[in-house]
């Protein structure tokens, strides 16, 4: 690991000092998903600002917040000086990017849809901007092998098993539940993973206890919990009891998520998540794969 | 209630006070400027050729954003200053602000409309899209006031507690509405709706400024010509008409300037509350109840207040920016505290 960040250093100074002039030096990042992949890349130490949905790494706590991407102040982001401001095109007010770009600085607008096509176009300007179009490349190719390998996976697990029905609940600080609708990186989540996502209704919607019990699902995703794991799995089970009833609740699998896995796009630690979520849609297949591989 | 300051003085003390916090407005940001660059980039923009150094990037923050900005926050401020005076004259209760006759709401929920539904409806032409949300604004504000002044009316005559009780009803009707976009929005629009409800300053541009100018300009010259018609109502609706004045008339007024003016201020800054409450309250205290100072009182300090608050909004969490709502209802709400301990005392 140690030796990894020595070389990612060590290709951090070649590749600037090989374009310190033409590329952008200072970026504020306003996208969870795009900052993530600039710190991939090897660029944290450009980036002077991040917006309010940048949240992993936990570095990125320390920059500057510019607030939230579609509130941004034209004076706040001129403050940090930045050369370039990359986001999606739900980035704004429109009038705030018209003076920013007056000023001089380089909008850059990205693809927050949750696609490969999208990524592909996100990854490959993101390297070229930060002078590592051949790591972005890699990066990408890398992690269309895992989506690859996911899918064909959940594919030979699907032919002896049925797909778990799942739903993913959101919930900030004890607020109701919302279920994610099928339009939602969550429910491209659920699929690629090998679940049949429940909810047909668009976006994050509340679904009342009753709704729930009728759904019936058999393995719930918990998103936007303090606690981690286990805990979280258990606290959420004792304030909604009625999630106790249903078949997810009874067998006790309750998965717990980062909620900052779900916003702005395809980030770097979606194969991770996908990987770990149909680990639990499927505990029996874990078994027999671990023991053809063998 | 006696006037603590005599009026004249009280005037030209408010009248300074909006100068230096225009000023301020303009040399204080999240980018410092030095004082020497913004001034010289203040006379360049003004079309003086000073000699002086570079001033292109100051001259940019100054004229593109803290102008406007400061511009929009000074007839944003007065307007709902002066619609806060021309209500509670109306209503003659000191309680009443402009959101009272609905335009508050109503323009909520032509903003909520323009904001879910034109995300649902997708592309819009380009030309007509920045402006969508302002003119759905204003004319929701517009159409629910004129509801309500219409179920205030019988038999030629306008029945102030009628009016108000409808007020109160569209408002709830129209809140209702917006409940219905709310629940019907996605994630991104939802957060869009949410911002406009608490307001702000940030983008203004020139285009959405002028409209709002107009606007203001027009019932900053109108209401004050009103002023000896409002006194004389604070005695009753009779009695300004044994007076000789013609207060159906002046009522369609009071309730027409209202509509107009927070509809083009809601329209350019989205929902400001407590600066049309609190301001009023506040000048009548210090100048007396007579409309003849009070309306100027406002509108001066009604600018004050709000690009003091705007100044709070950009500042303290640069480079992000607070909405500017939070920031008046947070300076406005213990102050209407400390009123009604004080009125009970």
């Amino acid at each position: 690991m140690r030796i990894k960040s020595l070389l990612v250093c060590a290709s951090v100074l070649v590749s600037q000092m090989a374009m310190a002039d033409a590329l952008p030096q200072r970026w504020v990042s306003a996208g969870g998903a795009f900052s993530e992949w600039v710190v991939a890349l090897g660029g944290e130490g450009k980036l002077v600002g991040v917006d309010s949905t940048s949240q992993h790494p936990r570095s990125l706590h320390s920059l500057p917040s510019v607030g939230y991407q579609r509130a941004l102040a034209a004076e706040g982001i001129l403050a940090l000086k930045p050369d370039i401001l990359v986001g999606s095109a739900e980035m704004g007010p429109p009038p705030v990017l018209a003076q920013l770009k007056a000023a001089g600085v380089r909008i850059e607008l990205l693809s927050a849809k949750a696609d490969v096509p999208s990524l592909q176009h996100n990854l490959t300007e993101l390297g070229q901007l930060l002078g590592k179009p051949a790591e972005a490349q890699a990066l990408m190719a890398g992690y269309q092998q895992r989506l690859e390998q996911q899918a064909a996976w959940v594919k030979q697990v699907q032919q002896h098993n049925r797909a778990p029905r799942v739903l993913l609940l959101l919930s900030h600080a004890g607020a109701n539940l919302q279920a994610a609708g099928k339009d939602t990186l969550a429910a491209w989540m659920i699929d690629q993973a090998g679940g049949k996502n429940l909810t047909e209704h668009n976006g994050y919607k509340p679904v009342s206890n009753e709704a729930m019990l009728a759904l019936d699902p058999q393995v719930i995703i918990f998103a936007g919990a303090k606690l981690e794991g286990d805990a979280a799995g258990a606290a959420l089970l004792e304030q909604n009891p009625v999630l106790a009833q249903t078949s997810a609740g009874r067998e006790g699998r309750v998965l717990v998520i980062d909620p900052t896995l779900l916003v702005g796009g395809l980030g770097p630690r979606v194969p991770d998540a996908l990987n770990t979520l149909s680990k639990a849609f499927y505990p029996s297949a874990q078994v027999q794969t671990a023991e053809r591989n063998r | 209630m006696t006037a603590i300051v005599r009026p004249r003085s009280m005037l030209i003390t408010l009248g300074l006070l909006l100068v230096l916090v225009f000023w301020l407005s303009l040399a204080l940001g999240p980018v410092s400027l030095p004082l020497g660059d913004t001034l010289l980039a203040g006379l360049r923009l003004l079309g003086m050729p000073v000699d002086g150094g570079d001033t292109q990037q100051a001259e940019l923050i100054l004229g593109q954003i803290r102008l406007p900005r400061s511009l929009l926050g000074i007839a944003v401020g007065s307007v709902l200053a002066l619609s806060g005076v021309a209500m509670q004259g109306l209503f003659r209760n000191p309680l009443a602000d402009p959101g009272l006759v609905g335009v508050s709401g109503g323009a909520a929920l032509g903003a909520a409309v323009a904001i879910v539904g034109g995300s649902m409806l997708g592309g819009l032409p380009p030309a007509i899209e920045p402006y969508l949300l302002s003119v759905s604004a204003f004319v929701g504000g517009l159409i629910v006031t004129a509801v309500v002044y219409r179920f205030g009316r019988s038999d030629g005559q306008t029945n102030v507690a009628t009016m108000l009780l409808a007020g109160v009803a569209m408002t709830a009707m129209a809140g209702a509405g917006v409940g219905l976009f709310t629940y019907l929005a996605d994630d991104a629009t939802l957060r869009t709706l949410t911002f406009w409800n608490l307001g702000s300053l940030n983008g203004a541009s020139y285009p959405r400024l002028w409209p709002l100018l107009i606007v203001a300009v027009g019932v900053a010259l109108w209401l004050p010509r009103r002023a000896a018609a409002l006194n004389a109502m604070l005695l009753g609706e009779s009695e300004a008409r044994h007076l000789g004045f013609n207060v159906e008339r002046i009522k369609l007024e009071l309730v027409l300037c209202t509509a107009l003016g927070v509809g083009a201020a809601v329209a350019a800054a989205g929902l400001i509350g407590f600066i049309g409450l609190v301001v009023p309250h506040l000048m009548r205290l210090l100048v007396g109840p007579d409309h003849r100072v009070l309306l100027p009182a406002s509108l001066l300090a009604g600018a004050s207040l709000l690009l003091l608050a705007d100044l709070v909004a950009r500042l303290l969490l640069a480079p992000a920016e607070l909405p500017i709502g939070i920031v008046t209802a947070l300076i406005g709400a213990p102050f209407f505290l400390y009123l009604l301990v004080r009125g009970r005392s």
